[in-house]
């Protein structure tokens, strides 16, 4: 058995068992098991136009992945992707408001790199407190997810309020139609192309770099490199910033894309389903395009349940806290299966 | 003999695959010393965890003074008489002397007083020799009494059976000398005493009885040392086949047997060979891992193995740290190769010409989740710069001819560095650092934990690189590993140069040096 194959099955074995418990929940809880996994097929995948809303969800989704597993496999647990994420797009937004006016093909790409940088500074801070004095980069990342939250508060009902809006929420003024990359719908070709790009990009550097190979080894053994000559600095400063980039390349499409305003905390979970994810696809780029496709569609169902199927979309969320759940108790449970069917085998 | 003092029977221990005992019957004589010796793996550990419960064997029965004991029970082992004094001690760093003789296993009151333990304890440690205020702090004590206070732990309870496990392991030769003082009172005193050896000369010096254990049998004992030979135990330790095939000088430096080999002697360095390392006056701060250097000057010239000889702790750790840039130099200049590195980091020392084969083999030298070639390959994608393209698929496959020339045996490059045995684990590490770029290779404890035959590989390897031209450093707290194959030892005394010797070296005046007595 190859190692790529045993991370795969891996994989599928947890979200299985994962998915086995969440039946046993339903069923108690009064539901039909196979009823709500059915509806949860058809509203991820089966009904028309399901893909579509799968891969508006998905391909954001896939970006901050891709980034967390970076930080992952450099050694360093780096649970803010949701603050960087935040930050993106709270970035964007400035720099939006900001050249307000200006030809769309300026605006956009700034608004970019905008994004990117500011996701980027909110994993620097916590980079460099851990690579300097050794501070857990867990709880900074942590605290940084609510201090981004309570600033996208703080800017959309302050310095980007929208003076005439009357939600419960206050919002950010709307995004000139000129500068939005997408519909409301969520799926373009403009952020198909950025997604195909951040793979590429990140399948390169991982497979296919000195930095990968490197990375990775520090990552599980930072001892090691540094007996090998590597200023662990470079390496380990290098991919908070990646991930935090790529978390706030996502924000920055929420935004721009289909969300086209900020509101005060919009989507709370994305960046923490984006770890999910990383850790599902044992962080591999090319598993995390996969698994985020499924997570994609789980969201999917989130709003198809309640509306279409008439069951609570809580059950989305009961299957994510079961995989994660299961995710945690991977390397002792799940690998103790795997031996164990080998030996047999 | 009757009601020997411990004796198994038929003894039997797996860890999967490996048998680390197999069959193995033994009795010991009350009221003697008894050596148990055999390389690294041949089953020493296990046979002493078995005897004092730690290890519940597959197969065979223990019996203590012609009691039955249940196997597998510490409780059971101690109660009939058994102490084990392990091979790293067990004694918490932070406490005091009175403190670990009071916590030391399952006693200790729940509410005491400091005075009230040191007037316990004092004359318990009085009447065993160990000369120790009880209110000092394990951490600040030599690690000779260290060894004594675990030894007054252990015969607290009534101890009939005494095991020590390679307790000469972490001794300069005078503290060796101690121990066996200590060690002929306690057999006076009737206490019977096993020792884990692994040096003939220390069996001969102390044991009255030897048995000798290869690949987890019994190969014989026990025997009155009286009545055998250093040449044919040293055979009955390494097999027959292999005795063989070892260089005479190797074979001895291996099993510690007498006096140092003189085959390095012939060797000659010629005189106008250039410096290969050449430190003037480096400082350091102590830290964590070791004692500052002081002051310390070294040279190595190409073509030259110097060992560093010193009781461990005394900052060798620290020098090699200082050479790879690891801890920062205060004072003093570093050459490389005739290249001045005195600021540069790791990696421009690497580009001209250091290697580094460390002390900790499993988490300095190799990362034991990643693959073979990913830690073949970290030292050369070191030199690169960090975004230059790589090519997986011709990386494994010089990895592979690497690997291959190195005799390493493996399934895959892409398996786990963590599933090699020690021997194969040193190979890819000597196949990464020994290369033909290397022009200063430091060598720190190589072979520790090897068995025989890797350890004659290790250091035939670097005796080639010597050969080659490259200068060797090697740090090893094994004097007979250190005569063998050393152009010359310098002694290293809290991060001081203590003294330097070259062959024929006398263990004494090594030993001196080391201790700080002067001769």
């Amino acid at each position: 058995m190859t190692g790529k194959f045993v991370s795969v099955l891996r994989g599928l074995i947890f979200i299985v068992i994962a998915l086995a418990l969440c039946g046993v929940i339903f069923q108690f809880a009064g539901y039909s098991a196979l009823g709500m996994f059915h509806s949860v097929a058809e509203g991820a995948f089966f009904r028309p136009g399901a893909w579509q809303q799968s891969l508006r969800w998905a391909l954001p989704l896939f970006i901050t992945a891709a980034g967390v597993g970076i930080s992952f496999r450099a050694g360093y647990f780096n649970i803010g992707a949701q603050g960087q994420f935040y930050l993106g797009a709270i970035c964007a937004a400035f720099m939006a408001e900001w050249l307000n006016g200006a030809p769309a093909f300026v605006v956009i790409p700034a608004c970019f790199a905008a994004g990117m940088t500011g996701g980027a500074l909110w994993a620097l801070w916590p980079g460099l407190l851990r690579l300097q004095s050794g501070t857990d980069e867990v709880i900074t990342t942590l605290m940084g997810n609510f201090l981004a939250g309570l600033l996208l508060v703080y800017v959309t009902a302050g310095p980007l309020k929208d003076p005439s809006g009357s939600g419960q929420q206050a919002s950010s003024r709307p995004l000139a139609a000129a500068y939005r990359i997408s519909d409301s719908l969520g799926l373009s070709p403009t952020i198909i192309v950025i997604a195909a790009l951040v793979a590429l990009a990140m399948w390169l550097l991982v497979n296919r770099t000195a930095f990968g190979v490197l990375a990775s080894l520090a990552g599980r053994n930072p001892t090691m490199v540094q007996w090998q000559g590597a200023t662990v600095w470079r390496l380990g400063l290098s991919s908070f910033l990646i991930s935090g980039a790529l978390a706030g390349l996502a924000g920055t499409i929420e935004f721009m894309g289909p969300n086209g305003r900020l509101a005060g905390g919009f989507l709370p979970t994305h960046g923490f389903t984006a770890i999910l994810i990383a850790l599902v696809a044992n962080l591999s780029v090319v598993g995390t395009a996969f698994v985020s496709v499924f997570f994609g569609g789980l969201a999917s169902a989130a709003l198809y349940l309640p509306i279409m199927a008439g069951l609570p979309s809580a059950a989305i969320e009961i299957i994510n806290a079961a995989i994660a759940l299961f995710i945690t108790a991977k390397s002792g449970f799940v690998d103790r299966l795997l031996a164990f069917g080998r030996r047999s085998a | 003999m009757d009601n020997p003092a411990l004796e198994c029977r038929d003894v039997t221990v797996a860890y999967g695959s490996v048998m680390a005992l197999s069959g193995v019957g033994i009795a010991f004589e009350r009221g003697k010393i008894h050596a148990v010796v055999g390389q690294n793996g041949a089953g020493k550990t296990t046979f002493a965890r078995v005897a004092a419960g730690l290890v519940r064997p597959a197969v065979g029965e223990l019996r203590i003074n012609g009691q039955q004991v249940k196997t597998g029970k510490v409780k059971d082992a101690r109660a009939a008489g058994v102490e084990l004094v392990h091979q790293s001690f067990a004694l918490p760093p932070s406490f005091t002397v009175a403190e670990a003789m009071e916590f030391g296993s399952d006693r200790g009151a729940a509410i005491f007083t400091r005075s009230a333990l040191q007037k316990r304890w004092a004359p318990h440690l009085k009447s065993l020799d160990v000369n120790v205020d009880p209110k000092r702090r394990v951490r600040d004590l030599p690690v000779e009494t260290q060894q004594g206070i675990e030894i007054a732990r252990a015969l607290v309870a009534d101890a009939r059976v005494l095991i020590l496990d390679e307790p000469t392991a972490v001794l300069s030769p005078s503290g060796i000398e101690m121990l066996f003082e200590r060690v002929r009172k306690l057999r006076d005193r009737g206490v019977t005493v096993i020792l884990i050896l692994h040096k003939i000369r220390e069996v001969l010096a102390i044991a009255d009885t030897v048995s000798v254990l290869r690949g987890g049998r019994l190969v014989d004992g026990p025997v009155a040392c009286a009545e055998i030979g250093a040449k044919r135990l040293a055979e009955m330790i390494v097999g027959p086949a292999v005795a063989r095939t070892l260089a005479s000088g190797d074979a001895d430096a291996a099993t510690g047997r007498g006096a140092p080999a003189a085959h390095t002697a012939n060797h000659h360095t010629p005189a106008d060979a250039g410096l290969v390392l050449d430190m003037r006056g480096v400082s350091t701060l102590s830290d964590a891992e070791g004692p500052a250097l002081r002051d310390l000057s070294l040279t190595i010239k190409a073509g030259e193995i110097v060992g560093i000889a010193g009781v461990e702790g005394n900052g060798q750790r620290t020098l090699v740290r200082a050479i790879a840039d690891l801890v920062d130099a205060t004072h003093g200049t570093l050459a490389v190769g005739g290249v001045d590195v005195t600021a540069a980091p790791l990696a421009r020392r690497r580009a001209a010409g250091l290697r580094v084969i460390p002390f900790e083999r499993n988490t300095e030298g190799l990362s034991l989740s990643s693959s073979l070639w990913e830690n073949w390959s970290a030292r050369e994608l070191l030199q690169s710069r960090l975004l230059s393209a790589i090519n997986p698929a011709r990386l494994k496959k010089r990895c592979d001819e690497a690997l291959q020339a190195w005799g390493v045996h493996y399934a895959t490059t892409g398996q786990q560095a963590g599933s090699l045995s020690g021997g194969n684990a040193q190979k890819v590490i000597l196949a990464r650092e020994v290369d033909a770029d290397a022009k200063l290779i430091i060598a720190a404890q190589p072979t520790r934990g090897l068995d025989i035959g890797a350890t004659a590989f290790v250091w035939q390897s670097l005796r080639e690189a010597r050969d080659r031209g490259c200068g060797v450093l090697l740090i090893s707290s094994d004097l007979d590993e250190l005569f063998d194959i050393s152009d010359r030892v310098v002694v290293m005394l809290s991060g001081e140069v203590a003294g330097t010797f070259s062959a024929p070296y006398r263990i004494g005046a090594v030993g001196a040096a080391m201790t700080g007595v002067s001769q």
